[in-house]
């Protein structure tokens, strides 16, 4: 039985006996999940991978509509509503709930349009306004200082810390209510993992965040809870403190001590 | 209409004329491809293969020069663009490799896939069919050649390519010398590759009619001398069917049939024998 | 010993490709060097392709050969980026296979086929649509398109699909739709292959003899709209290089040939070094 912990804050998403199932597979991929995320703090997923992270992960903002055949069982709850029903309207629940990739996915136009695509799609066409987000994203997301001499540039021209923390400026730009971090270090030097591990403890001041990572140290030096999975099962979820030191699940100490994954 | 809204219609618009127009391209491609399946298949009888060409009017009419001068050409094609390309293609992936000539070869070759090919048939009327004074099928067949080799140059080298470094040094580390190598192991894990290369290369010149206007030429009737004018299929289609006979017109359709599903057979092969080497592994 | 013979063996046959083309080109040139000599530019610049009179002006079949293309293009264009956007982006798994690889097949069928058809079926429609005898500029470049449409698709879907995933679904996770996807990723992504692609498509088009050899008629008339019978490079070469029986006429032919070859080798090269390289260093 899995050990979850009951959140007394308010919370930004409530799942509920969740089940995912890719196109084409018999058995669910995700089963039974339940797992409540605090508002305006940090949840990490860890996990041996091919547990489910990422695909718990990326059920948050209907990521897996983009491939036909995948089925969603269960509930997760946002904003007082089922965000999993067929009438959900996709295009607006993914600007609540932004996401960053594991790779940076700068797009190929300027560093300014880059920032500035969200809320263009967004019908935000006045200049002034456009103007005033983008330079508050960027400084939000504390790159401002190396871009606003070169806003025109081609944003592939940044370094990887830095198309990464562009990708966070463009996320936050178009003010979500819930960021996820699908491994957003995983292809960065040390130096650059530091600079956005201090932007994401900064930004859930206004956001709510749900990280996947496969660094255990990542998730103890960041996340407020964390939540521990293993063959598509949330096996616990609890103070991310009291995971790392006394865990109360058999499986989530042989994880965290190294004996698997 | 908020932004938002505008944007989903424009979505919607969007994507039904990319589908409209992927209709459209299907639509005139299987009306080609119908067309060519019926008049073919009602053209076709088995007074085809028994009989050569004759005048319009005969029933005793059929296709069998074409067919025999179609084999007899795209063989000696074969013949000579496959060893070339091969060997070049080892060249490239085995000797070459990143040198500038190579590459210099690579980009060459790639121009002259796409060049134009009834231009080639002029190179070889000035270099072949001049110097002998007449039409023959080994003109016809040079030409074809010269346009099969880039063909299987590419695939051969990048077919080589794909096979793992290790397996060559494993084998060196054995004290075979380098031909050895190439003969006994990087050609065997590429064997799948290169024969889809090679099924490719024919099926490419099979369909060539350009550049065997005025090197093979044509002949209406059966023969098998090298050093006279060749028929072909496509030579013959072309001629039939500018023709203003109702029984000529109806042969180049037999013909036209039969060229395509023997190409078309030769493509399905070709992949099916690369994903079978694919699988495999 | 043998080592090195086979490795002389591979190398003359990698060597061969270039001599080969270098030869083309020689053998092109010095057997047009009499038209050149003959008329100088107006081989290019003028219209009167008289064989009777012994004066050769190439200006209708090239003018010819470039209308046709264009036209080609024009059409083939939009359909074939539609199709690509349709099989990279809008179809679903089992007909995108399915489609995908009719429209592979599709391009490997012979030209001196789509000719045939365009032939039979499809300069009738022209007749009885605008009248006049249908074969003419207009029916070679629609039956052109059509030739070109499959390796056109193909290739630019190719370029399409260089696109990584996660870049999509990055924009996807700001809320843009499949044609906001579509519009600001992947066309802007794959920029350089895309139009490599139909490039590369034009060079074939220039080239392509039986496909409108069939529809174009062969008259060495500056046409006066787009439904008269004319002439372009390809056409004159197919019908006229058997019967030449001057050494000028052949000159003159091979004159066209050259002009040809050099067309579609500088169309192709654009495409291959310039926009080809670029696609391939970016992804």
């Amino acid at each position: 039985m899995a050990s979850i912990i009951d959140i007394k804050e308010e919370c930004a998403l409530h799942v509920r006996d969740f089940e995912f199932t890719y196109k084409g597979s018999s058995a669910p991929s995700l089963k039974k999940v339940t797992m409540p995320i605090a508002r305006h703090s940090i949840t990490a997923l860890i996990g041996p991978s091919g547990c489910g992270k990422t695909t718990l992960l990326r059920s948050f903002n209907r990521m897996h509509d983009l491939y036909p055949g995948n089925s969603y069982g269960g509930e997760i709850e946002f904003e007082g509503r089922n965000i999993l029903t067929p009438k959900e309207d996709l295009i607006q629940l993914r600007t609540k709930i932004g996401m960053i990739f594991q790779k940076p996915t700068a797009f190929p136009m300027s560093i300014f349009d880059n920032v500035a695509y969200g809320m263009r799609l967004q019908g935000i066409k006045n200049k002034t306004e456009l103007n005033d987000r983008v330079e508050k994203a960027l400084k939000d997301a504390a790159i401002w200082k190396e871009v606003s001499d070169r806003l025109k540039h081609d944003a592939n021209g940044l370094s990887g810390g830095q198309q990464q923390r562009l990708c966070i400026a463009r996320a936050i730009a178009v003010e979500p209510e819930v960021l996820l971090f699908d491994e957003p270090t995983s292809a960065l030097d040390p130096i650059s993992t530091q600079g956005i591990e201090k932007l994401v403890i900064e930004l859930k001041e206004r956001v709510s965040i749900i990280i996947v990572t496969h660094n255990m140290q990542q998730a103890a030096r960041v996340s407020d809870y964390t939540g521990f999975m293993y063959l598509g099962e949330l096996i616990e979820l609890g103070q991310t403190e009291e995971l790392f030191v006394t865990p109360k699940e058999k499986l989530t100490q042989e994880y965290i001590t190294g004996k698997f994954g | 209409m908020t932004a938002v809204q505008k944007r989903i219609v424009i979505n919607k618009i969007a994507l039904t004329l990319s589908t409209l127009s992927a209709l459209i391209a299907l639509a005139f491609l299987f009306w080609i491809l119908g067309v060519l399946v019926m008049k073919g298949i009602s053209a076709l009888n088995w007074n085809i293969f028994i009989f050569e060409g004759a005048p319009p009017g005969y029933a005793e009419s059929g296709l069998k020069h074409a067919l025999v001068g179609q084999a007899i050409l795209i063989g000696m094609a074969t013949a000579i663009g496959v060893p070339l390309g091969i060997l070049a293609g080892t060249y490239l992936s085995e000797y070459g490799k990143n040198s500038k000539l190579a590459h210099t070869i690579r980009d060459i070759s790639d121009i002259m896939m796409s060049a134009p090919s009834i231009v080639i048939g002029a190179f070889v009327y000035a270099v072949v069919v001049i110097p002998m004074g007449h039409f023959s099928a080994w003109a016809g067949a040079i030409a074809l050649g010269i346009i099969m080799i880039p063909v299987i140059l590419r695939t051969t080298d990048d077919m080589l390519q794909l096979v793992p470094g290790e397996l060559r040094e494993a084998a060196f580390a054995l004290g075979a010398p380098k031909y050895k190598v190439i003969l006994s192991v990087v050609y065997r894990g590429a064997k799948a590759g290169i024969l889809t290369g090679v099924l490719l290369g024919i099926a490419r010149v099979g369909g060539e009619t350009a550049p065997l206007l005025f090197t093979s030429f044509n002949d209406n009737f059966f023969t098998t001398d090298l050093n006279a004018a060749m028929p072909s299929l496509t030579v013959t289609i072309f001629n039939y069917a500018t023709s203003p006979y109702e029984d000529w017109q109806q042969l180049g359709w037999a013909a036209a049939f039969i060229l395509s599903m023997f190409i078309l057979g030769l493509n399905i092969l070709g992949r099916v024998i690369l994903f079978a080497g694919k699988k495999g592994k | 010993m043998i080592d090195k013979i086979f490795f002389n063996f591979t190398r003359l046959s990698a060597l061969l490709i270039l001599v080969i083309v270098a030869w083309i080109f020689v053998v092109l040139f010095n057997h047009s060097l009499e038209a050149m000599n003959t008329f100088g530019l107006d081989f290019i610049t003028r219209d009167e392709w008289a064989p009777n009179l012994d004066k050769f002006g190439a200006y209708a079949a090239i003018l010819g050969s470039i209308i046709s293309t264009t036209l080609a293009m024009l059409l083939a264009v939009p359909i074939a980026v539609g199709v690509a956007i349709f099989l990279s982006e809008i179809a679903h798994d089992k007909i995108k296979g399915f489609f995908g690889v009719s429209v592979e097949l599709l391009a490997a069928i012979p030209s001196v086929i789509y000719g045939m058809w365009g032939l039979f079926y499809f300069v009738p429609i022209i007749r009885d649509i605008f009248g006049g005898l249908g074969i003419g500029l207009l029916a070679a470049g629609i039956v052109l398109a059509i030739m070109i449409l499959p390796f056109m698709a193909a290739v630019t879907r190719d370029a399409m699909n260089t696109t990584p995933d996660i870049l999509k679904e990055s924009a996807y996770a700001l809320g843009g739709t499949q044609w906001d996807v579509i519009k600001d990723i992947i066309i802007p992504y794959a920029k350089a292959g895309i139009i490599g692609s139909l490039i590369l498509a034009l060079g074939r088009a220039i080239g392509e003899t039986m496909a409108v050899t069939f529809v174009m008629g062969n008259v060495h008339h500056v046409p006066g709209s787009i439904l008269d019978p004319t002439t372009s490079i390809p056409v004159t070469l197919a019908n006229e290089f058997t019967e030449a029986d001057s050494s000028l006429y052949f000159s003159s032919l091979f004159g066209l040939a050259l002009t040809l070859l050099i067309m579609s080798f500088v169309v192709i090269a654009v495409a291959k070094f310039y926009f080809l390289r670029k696609a391939r260093r970016a992804s």
